[in-house]
């Protein structure tokens, strides 16, 4: 009964700042129910409506409850740059940014200038906690951010294109002048991988345990480093690029073309999922969303387009240049072009990005790459002389999820995660441009083809068949026995004959492929061919 | 006299009514009694010396005589016809035309008719008043008769007597004169009245004694509402019927009965989750404790508890033990006692043993045939004397009789019977043919019904065995016993005969004819032999005394109809007996046509035969019919054997000749098969044919041409660099040419419309017409097809953007091939899978509730069967609505339950 003038209670008007809590938590109630219930009012069998009734029951006492610890499972809350009058927040400098935060935030701005060694990249572990960092001429260092201690350092006298973090911090994949190797965080060599080929872009799909790469023939190489087993090598037939992007939410890996065109790729397929055209001119830089479901992507004609992927529909088209992009935690965009680095951000929540913060390096300065740090608000720049990194406000996820990502993890926990995460590894089929398809009703196939054996059955009963066939008793002279095997004989091949044909059938294409190859050239001439990037 | 005969019939409530519907009911009474013949008609004469010789008869004899006695009376109403017909005409209501003619049957008893009549005349009188005067007039003609009958053999007394009328009318004047009845008064025993057919006691009658008490008018008041309402019971239904209707509503009530449940059931069902005895503490069940438990029970186990907690042994025990030493003390007496007894029984044993060798030893024949003999009299006693081992004896024979059944091990089945056979009976030697015949016994005996095995089945003929078992006993009883049994044999078999053959020879007329008369003199033997036994058992019992009541002795049609069977049945095997005894085996088959063809004419000389040899021995009846009887039952149990016989060689030659037809049938069998068979292989065929051309609409399958290539690999230089600066001019075009290409292979352009030379024309005639129409319908609706195939494409409306629709095989198995069994729609299904279950996606207090098993029970606990309890049934929808803590509050409480709980949460 209590219940009901509970009820009753929430449709009378409450006291504002009690409805203000109920609707918040209605609204967190409702993220955790991860999408609305079916309609159980059509269903008709009974049961079924019964059992779906009581789960749908128990996932809204789950929600609830997750909502309800919400505020202390996450306390805080993100921040931002505010404003007052007629400031714009790109016009604060990061020195008075500085000036305002506390002093462990405040030694989060620094640069490191390291102009022998040439451009550097850079990456993060998930926790955001471990960065390495490589400089073009072949200077490989991992560094421990919470207290900016130099790990490792190594010199592999070599060009080195770009550095990625495996699972976790203690093994990193570089991709160097002729191969991808692969160290451990003391710099001990432990993989060349040949395969690969002279690498321009790495990144790594940690649930999935695939170690993808783009060379410079423009050929995708998916390799698990579980077990070393190269899942694909793909052709792209695009030419080569050094724009890749993985999609963090599906796994799909977009690449970036001269031709202005985006390629979406997954392990299980020769052929692109996706491609479109983005831009007229050649491609520059690439990122996506967290949550999948933007991309932005730059083009030679000085625009940043900002993608839905889901409808692949242009959202928004900011001009600009940038030489790399950047999503941060958070959803702000990073983009930079020279010594120039701009944040964009979409605080009206209707997906329009506009300008948040301007950070211009010094002078000569040539940023390679920028990269937010996971968990805070920071962004990393690799730059010519070395990396910096700056404040940018609200860039960061404030509340960590220990399950996820832990930056203050011990080696013990480390492990632990390490075999979880083994255990937990998603096979490369489960990389698809909708991961919520799995589990559901497979879509029916228009005609669906019998399988070899099925068809090698249907043979052999219609070979048996013709076997047991009972022939007329003919006139003295035409039963002989010969002439009886004879028969049989053709009355075998007769019934074999559809299947073959239907064989014949089933493939032809190649064939009239082929021939119409050999038609375009003559023989003499066919090497001069040039070979078209088919699967 | 004549008023006293008013006077009777004015006391006599059924007026006498007197129509034209006499004749007719003479007519049918008629017939009836000549289906039922009655006894052997005597001369008057005989009869009249009959009288003479035992004219107690007719007083002392029991219910048979009166009939008799009324058929004497029968003959002494001729001559009277003419008093009662004034009589009749005293109201002259009714035409006076009948009563001339009117002439009684020869035989008259009809109680059914007479017991009928009383209900039926009130109801009728209630009705319809007098508009059915005639009916009930030939309803009462048979009351009337008696009357007349009954005057009749009055006046017969008093001539033959001499008595006062009056003595002599003792049942007419039943309210002056007491008559004693031999028997006492019950239901077994009813009072000459009822059995004379007349006087059946109506509630009238009962109700005149007490006229004039108090109480009468209304008592009868209430008689006179009951038979109005009186209706003629209905038949009771069959059995199957009754059972099916007792079914039916035992149905109903069960159904009403179990509903009930549904709540309860229904709670159960819809919870998540059942949770049995949650509290119950198992423990620990240690042998310990188990035998702690133990109580003796039975008397050997109460003895040896009485030793073991013998209150002297348990304070040994408990003391320090070395009591126990002296309880275990035995004296030297006892010890050597016991010794003794050890050796008597070891010399016993071992004398027993050698007596044993020694009788096993024995070859001696006559010996081992006594032996068995006294075995099998042991045998036949135990079965006597103890029901228990008759019940298995009785098992096992059935046993026996299934498996002879099954196996027909004994139907010269037998590889050598069956040689036999083949070479022909006539050809073997008296000894083969024994053994056959010895086999051919066994089976009959094998085969035999027992109808002794069964408990309860009450069988209404009883077999010879019985008449053995019941001649064993011999006193008076069982005599009297024995002599009603005949006695309803005869009957029966008097009866029996009355089927007549409806065709052959026999159903020629004069055939008929002749089979009649000889019926009906068989009849009258069997009459007279009635008589005999009648009065045999009459003396019987005046022998005996008038304390038992004999069930068997109850007179009236029903009894006469059922015991005719005997004297001709064993006449019937007498004669077999006689022809077997005279003829070899050979003239079996011939003794079986005599049998059919002779059986009328021999019967009723047998039957004459055994009459003279009764008559014989008619001094001492009872010892003579017991002898006979046994002969009877000896000649019966001989007979078996051989009758079976013929039988059984008729069995086999039936047997070959179904074999051949069988052998038939198999060929016929296997033939029709095969042709079935191509039929389905041709089907197979075109089925497969079908299935192929169908198949065969090919699909154009195969790998993706990627985008033409524009970049030919070069050295990121100047060349590179002017080459980026152009790349923007036609990136366009060529992705609208890639994507158009992709089109076209996954679905391919229809080819170009071609005339091609000779297809189509003949002269130059149908030049000017162009492509033939068909072509070009087939080409537009191959367009049609692509371009709809096109739109359905994802990437339709998407000018810059191709989206592959090829399949990922291996991504594929991640997708349910059909819905989950219980779903029915797509979207429910994915819906209810949308929520991840783990623990690292659910708070800990909602993840037990997510996960919980259906039946949370500790092992070792027994789940009792469910226990009624009151649910209230609306209970559940109100916990929907209920939201957390009064839910929480309610798994509590159920959890604390002990019973078979439904837990929720």
């Amino acid at each position: 009964m209590g219940v009901e003038q509970e009820n009753g209670e929430s449709e009378k008007i409450l006291p504002p700042i009690e409805q203000e809590l109920a609707d918040e938590l209605d609204a967190k109630v409702k993220k955790y129910l991860r999408g609305e219930g079916a309609n159980l009012e059509v269903l008709k069998d009974k049961k079924l409506r019964g059992q779906l009734s009581v789960r749908e029951e128990l996932y809204g006492i789950s929600a609830k409850a997750a909502a309800k610890t919400e505020k202390w499972l996450m306390p805080s809350e993100g921040g931002y740059l505010e404003t007052e009058g007629l400031e714009k927040t790109w016009r604060i400098k990061q020195e008075a940014i500085g000036r305002e935060v506390d002093i462990s935030s405040s030694r989060k701005q620094y640069d490191i200038v390291l102009p022998d060694l040439g451009p550097y990249t850079l990456d993060f572990t998930p926790s955001g906690r471990y960065v390495a960092v490589a400089g073009r001429k072949g200077h490989l260092a991992v560094v421990d951010m919470k207290d900016m201690k130099l790990i490792r350092e190594i010199q592999v006298r070599e060009t080195t294109r770009d550095i990625a973090f495996l699972h976790n911090e203690l093994f990193f994949a570089a991709a160097q002048k002729k191969y991808t190797y692969i160290y451990n965080r003391d710099g001990v060599e432990l993989h060349c991988l040949k395969e690969h080929g002279a690498v321009s872009r790495l990144q790594f799909l940690r649930n999935h345990f695939l170690l993808a790469s783009i060379n410079k023939y423009g050929q995708l190489h998916y390799q698990d480093i579980t077990t070393g087993q190269m899942v694909a090598n793909f052709r792209t037939g695009f030419g080569r690029t050094d724009v890749m992007q993985v999609n963090p939410f599906n796994g799909v890996i977009a690449l970036g073309h001269s031709g202005g065109t985006v390629s979406m790729w997954k392990p299980t397929t020769a052929a692109p999922l996706v491609k479109m055209l983005c831009h007229p001119g050649p491609i520059t830089a690439m990122a996506f969303h967290p949550n999948g479901h933007l991309m932005a992507t730059s083009g030679k004609e000085r625009k940043i387009k900002i993608w839905d992927v889901r409808k692949f529909e242009v959202i928004q088209t900011i001009s600009g240049h940038a030489k790399t992009l950047d999503f941060s935690q958070k959803g702000l965009l990073a983009a930079a072009s020279g010594s120039f680095v701009q944040i964009l951000g979409d605080f009206s929540g209707s997906q329009t990005y506009s300008r948040y913060i301007n950070h211009s390096m010094v002078k000569g300065y040539q940023i390679g790459k920028v990269l937010f740090r996971p968990y805070e608000d920071v962004l990393g720049i690799g730059h010519s002389m070395g990396w910096s990194s700056i404040l940018i406000p609200g860039s960061g996820e404030p509340n960590f999820d220990t399950w996820l990502a832990n930056p203050f993890e011990t080696p013990k926990q480390r492990q632990e995660k390490e075999i979880r995460s083994l255990l937990d590894k998603l096979p490369p089929e489960t990389i698809m441009l909708d991961p919520s398809r799995i589990g559901t009703v497979r879509p029916p196939k228009s005609r669906e083809k019998p399988t070899k054996q099925e068809v090698e059955a249907k043979i052999e009963g219609a070979i048996d068949a013709a076997k047991n066939v009972e022939f007329k008793k003919k006139t003295k002279g035409r039963n002989k026995p010969s002439k009886r095997v004879k028969k049989r004989k053709e009355v075998i091949e007769k019934a074999k004959r559809p299947f073959f044909d239907q064989q014949m059938e089933d493939n032809p294409t190649k064939k009239k492929q082929k021939i119409s190859q050999v038609n375009e050239l003559p023989t003499s001439l066919q090497r001069f061919a040039r070979k078209k990037a088919t699967a | 006299m004549v008023d006293k005969k008013r006077k009777t019939r004015d006391d006599s409530k059924n007026s006498k009514h007197k129509t034209l519907t006499f004749k007719r009911s003479k007519g049918d009474r008629g017939k009836s009694t000549q289906k039922k013949r009655g006894g052997p008609r005597l001369p008057n004469a005989l009869r009249k010396e009959l009288d003479r010789v035992n004219p107690k008869n007719q007083f002392n004899s029991g219910e048979e005589d009166e009939d008799i006695s009324s058929d004497e009376g029968n003959d002494f109403y001729e001559y009277e016809e003419g008093v009662p017909e004034e009589e009749s005409k005293k109201n002259r209501r009714y035409d006076p035309v009948d009563n001339y003619e009117y002439e009684l049957p020869d035989q008259f008893q009809d109680e059914n008719v007479q017991s009928d009549d009383d209900s039926e005349y009130n109801a009728d009188e209630n009705n319809n008043g007098g508009l059915d005067f005639k009916r009930r007039g030939a309803d009462h003609v048979g009351s009337d008769r008696e009357e007349d009958d009954e005057e009749g053999h009055v006046r017969m007394l008093q001539d033959i007597t001499g008595l006062p009328r009056e003595a002599i009318e003792g049942k007419k004047n039943r309210r002056d004169v007491v008559v004693s009845e031999p028997y006492p008064e019950s239901e077994y025993n009813p009072t000459r009245d009822v059995l004379d057919g007349n006087g059946r006691i109506t509630l009238e009658d009962l109700l005149e004694g007490l006229e004039g008490k108090p109480g009468y008018s209304q008592l009868r008041k209430r008689t006179h509402q009951m038979q109005r309402k009186f209706k003629p019971l209905q038949a009771p239904l069959p059995k199957e019927v009754q059972d099916r209707l007792e079914r039916k509503a035992a149905y109903e009530k069960s159904k009403k009965d179990i509903t009930k449940w549904e709540p309860l059931v229904k709670r159960n069902r819809e919870a998540p989750t059942i949770i049995f005895d949650k509290d119950i503490d198992l423990g620990f069940s240690t042998i310990g404790a188990i035998a702690s438990e133990f109580e003796p029970r039975t008397e050997f186990e109460k003895q040896m508890a009485s030793l073991v907690y013998d209150k002297k042994v348990m304070d040994a025990y408990k003391e320090d033990g070395a009591r126990l030493l002296e309880l275990n003390k035995i004296s030297v007496e006892d010890y050597r006692d016991r010794q003794n007894h050890i050796a008597k029984m070891r010399s016993l044993l071992f004398r027993h043993e050698m007596k044993m060798k020694r009788v096993k030893n024995i070859k001696s024949k006559t010996y081992h045939r006594l032996l068995k003999k006294d075995k099998k009299k042991a045998a036949f006693r135990e079965v006597q004397m103890d029901p228990e081992a008759a019940k298995e004896l009785a098992m096992k024979q059935e046993y026996k009789r299934a498996e002879e059944r099954l196996t027909l091990r004994h139907k010269n089945s037998s590889r050598w019977a069956k040689r036999i056979l083949e070479r022909g009976l006539n050809v073997q030697d008296e000894g083969t043919r024994a053994a056959l015949a010895e086999q051919l016994h066994q089976h009959s005996l094998l085969t035999r019904k027992m109808n002794s095995m069964k408990d309860n089945s009450s069988s209404d003929e009883s077999t010879d065995e019985e008449d053995d078992e019941d001649l064993a006993g011999s006193d008076e009883a069982a005599a009297s016993k024995l002599l009603t049994k005949a006695k309803e044999k005869t009957v029966k078999v008097l009866e029996e005969d009355d089927e007549q053959p409806s065709s052959g020879v026999l159903s020629l007329p004069f055939m008929v004819r002749g089979l009649k008369k000889r019926k009906e003199a068989a009849a009258e033997e069997a009459k007279i032999y009635l008589e005999e036994y009648e009065s045999s058992l009459k003396q019987l019992e005046d022998t005996s005394g008038v304390d038992k009541p004999k069930p068997g002795a109850i007179s009236g049609r029903r009894v006469f109809g059922v015991p005719r069977k005997q004297t001709v049945e064993p006449s019937r095997v007498k004669l077999d007996n006689s022809s077997e005894n005279s003829g070899s085996d050979s003239e079996l088959d011939a003794n079986k046509n005599i049998h059919d063809g002779l059986y009328n004419t021999n019967n009723s000389q047998d039957i004459k035969v055994k009459s003279v040899s009764l008559d014989d021995n008619a001094v001492s009846p009872r010892d003579s019919e017991l002898k006979s009887l046994q002969n009877l039952d000896d000649i019966v149990a001989e007979s078996g054997p051989k009758t079976t016989y013929d039988v059984a060689i008729f069995v086999s030659d039936t047997w070959k000749k179904q074999m051949g037809t069988q052998n038939d049938e198999d060929r016929s069998i296997d033939k029709s098969p095969k042709v079935t068979e191509q039929v389905t292989q041709n089907q197979d065929l075109e089925e497969l044919g079908e299935g192929s051309g169908s198949d065969s609409e090919g699909e154009m399958v195969d790998g993706m041409l990627s985008a033409s290539p524009n970049s030919s690999y070069k050295l990121p230089s100047q060349a590179e660099l002017i080459r980026e600066a152009f790349a923007g001019d036609d990136v366009e075009e060529e992705f609208t040419k890639d994507k158009e290409e992709i089109l076209n292979e996954e679905n391919p352009e229809p080819e170009k419309l071609i005339s091609v030379p000779g297809w189509g024309e003949w002269t130059h005639v149908q030049k000017k017409k162009g492509l033939p129409s068909w072509m070009v319908k087939e080409h537009e609706s191959a367009k049609r097809k692509r371009e709809a195939a096109l739109k359905r494409r994802k990437d339709a409306h998407l000018k810059n953007v191709i989206i592959s629709e090829k399949l990922d095989k291996k991504a594929e198995k991640l997708l349910t091939k059909t819905l989950p069994y219980p779903f029915t729609s797509k979207e429910v299904f994915e819906q209810s899978t949308r929520m991840p279950m783990g623990p690292e996606f659910n708070p800990a207090t909602a993840v037990g509730a997510l996960i919980r098993p259906e039946v949370v029970k500790k092992t070792g606990v027994i789940i009792k069967p469910i226990k009624f309890e009151d649910v209230d049934p609306y209970e559940k929808s109100q916990d929907r609505k209920n939201n957390e803590p009064k839910k929480k509050h309610k798994t509590n409480r159920s959890r604390v339950r002990t019973k078979p709980v439904v837990a929720k949460s």
